[in-house]
């Protein structure tokens, strides 16, 4: 469960930025005094390139891959330190998939200057050559710590984890897939296996905290949000596995309007966050990285990807 | 810091430049940022790949002559989708298929007078989902006609009945006739909604499960093909 205790807490040392309206919150964004990084993230855009048509039984209007390039453009003018993550699926959900197979996307968000996506299921839609023939646009890496790829078209595109550097401040990042049996098709995924995630994730953070030497560890985690069947989720991954700061999630198409925090084993918080799907919404953490990086104060909001609201 | 730092150097230069310093600062026509607007060069990018996907997806599959939606506790759009995975599934087996059955929640739009293109499909059922046949008992059809009742109604096709007022399923007649809790009855539905996609527990504990492999978007597709014409029509298969 998530603590309560820890949650109350917390809120009360974030800034009133995280509460207020989207305009109010900029003013807040620029009292940190020492170095300062900016987090952008998706999930689950489902090749909505286009915005949603106006005949959609929801989020008629909203969305598209231009605005969100146009508001990642202006973020990138304002903050120095910028990382732009996805959690996965951005494969299948528009006409644009069934032509282009996702190389579309790949190649924008390229051009977006995207630092790591996730893999998530909808990956496998086209095969795993499929997936390699989209990837090859890709100029940043698929991480999937816990899928074994080897031998397999895939294995060229994916990496378990990337290593960002900041005037000396180290975020490591990894990724999380789910498990395929039952969630993609067996000819679909081949030889490649998919192995718990918690057991990988405990080595991994381990090897990105100790051997790495990270000061941030951020997981793009295609697992969902919360089940009910015990099946492995972000909370139970944030509950089990200490050391992860912020996990990144997907699949569950999960709008967290705030994020979640949990205690983690080491008694500190992983904050847990989600932005629905299709890019209607794209995500914003600041970390203020002055003073010590035990649980690093942070800001989070989010972006209406209307094409009418301001950041 | 760094403005301060420059700002002697910068007055020194914006004396020499004099007059000549402000008609450049004049706004430019192209704004840097134009969020929340689109940006113009990723616009751009994503047109340039817009010709091939129009070609095949501009490809006119029938005429839509209504507004029409899913509605509750029926509405002629779930119906239409209904039918076309019962009658779909039935050609298929070339056997009888007594139900169909989908939740309304995997599907992205309603339907606008106009032209009714394979892209607006594909739009419509996002998911490459299979078509499925699965046994239930009559007991089971019952139990699922009770949960379809229980959200105020569903699409579905070959079933009649009344939701009372405690949401409870009257007078079920499947095919016509009463359902027999004693015999066995073919539902046709998505792989998506079979597996546990949508809220039917009811279908999950099929006897049998066929995969016709067939994704049900060719399945709607070829529907609205055939028929043509649509129109905003119920039948009162489920009523209040």
């Amino acid at each position: 469960m998530i603590n309560r205790k820890s949650f109350i807490k917390q809120a009360a040392a974030l800034t009133a930025g995280t509460l207020l309206p989207l305009h109010a919150g900029e003013r807040l964004l620029h009292e940190f005094s020492g170095p300062k990084l900016t987090i952008l993230y998706t999930n689950d855009t489902h090749a909505r390139l286009d915005p949603f048509p106006e005949n959609s039984r929801q989020f008629a209007g909203l969305g598209g891959i231009a605005r969100r390039a146009s508001l990642v453009k202006k973020v990138r003018a304002q903050e120095k330190h910028l990382l732009l993550l996805d959690a996965g699926d951005v494969f299948q959900g528009t006409p644009w998939f069934d032509v282009y197979g996702g190389k579309v996307d790949m190649k924008l968000m390229s051009e977006m200057k995207y630092d790591a996506m996730a893999i998530g299921n909808h990956e496998f839609d086209r095969g795993l050559d499929g997936f390699a023939e989209a990837a090859k646009k890709a100029g940043f890496p698929m991480l999937a710590s816990n899928y074994i790829t080897r031998n397999t078209p895939m294995n060229p595109f994916v990496r378990r984890q990337i290593i960002k550097e900041m005037e000396g401040f180290r975020v490591g990042i990894f990724g999380l897939g789910i498990q395929l049996h039952g969630v993609v098709e067996r000819e679909l995924f081949g030889n490649v296996r998919s192995q718990d995630p918690i057991a990988v994730s405990k080595r991994g953070v381990d090897s990105l905290r100790n051997f790495h030497d990270c000061d941030y560890v951020i997981c793009l985690s295609h697992l969902g949000y919360r089940y009910e069947n015990g099946q492995t989720d972000d909370i139970t991954l944030a509950q089990s596995v200490e050391g992860i700061d912020l996990i990144i999630g997907g699949h569950t198409h999960t709008f967290l309007d705030e994020p979640v925090l949990v205690e983690n084993p080491a008694g500190k918080q992983t904050i847990i966050t989600q932005m629905g799907h299709s890019g209607v919404r794209v995500g914003r953490i600041d970390l203020n990285l002055t003073g010590s990086t035990e649980n690093i104060p942070f800001e989070s909001r989010f972006y209406l990807i209307d094409g009418k609201t301001g950041v | 810091m760094t403005i301060r730092r420059l700002l002697p150097g910068f007055l020194f230069i914006l004396m020499l430049g004099g007059c000549a310093f402000f008609e450049r600062t004049v706004p430019e026509k192209e704004p840097v940022f134009a969020y929340p607007a689109a940006d113009s060069t990723m616009a751009a990018m994503l047109n340039s790949y817009r010709p091939a996907m129009e070609r095949r997806m501009n490809r006119k599959i029938a005429t839509v002559n209504d507004t029409i939606r899913f509605e509750k506790p029926e509405g002629a759009l779930g119906n239409m989708v209904a039918d076309a995975l019962r009658d779909r599934a039935a050609h298929e087996l070339r056997q009888f298929v007594h139900v169909g059955i989908i939740g309304e929640s995997s599907f992205n739009l309603y339907f606008e007078p106009g032209d009714l293109t394979l892209g607006l499909i594909y739009e419509f059922m996002p998911y490459d989902n299979h078509l499925v046949v699965l046994t239930l008992t009559g007991e089971q059809l019952s139990e699922l006609i009770n949960q379809v009742a229980a959200i105020g109604g569903a699409p579905v096709s070959g079933v009649r009945f009344q939701i009372d007022e405690e949401d409870k399923a009257r007078g079920i007649l499947v095919n016509s006739q009463v359902l027999d809790p004693e015999r066995k009855y073919r539902v046709a539905t998505s792989s998506w909604t079979a597996n546990g996609g949508d809220v039917f527990p009811a279908l999950w504990e099929a006897s049998d499960k066929k995969d016709v492999n067939i994704s049900v978007r060719t399945v709607f597709a070829d529907y609205f093909r055939i028929k043509s014409e649509l129109f905003d029509l119920t039948d009162g298969r489920i009523r209040r």
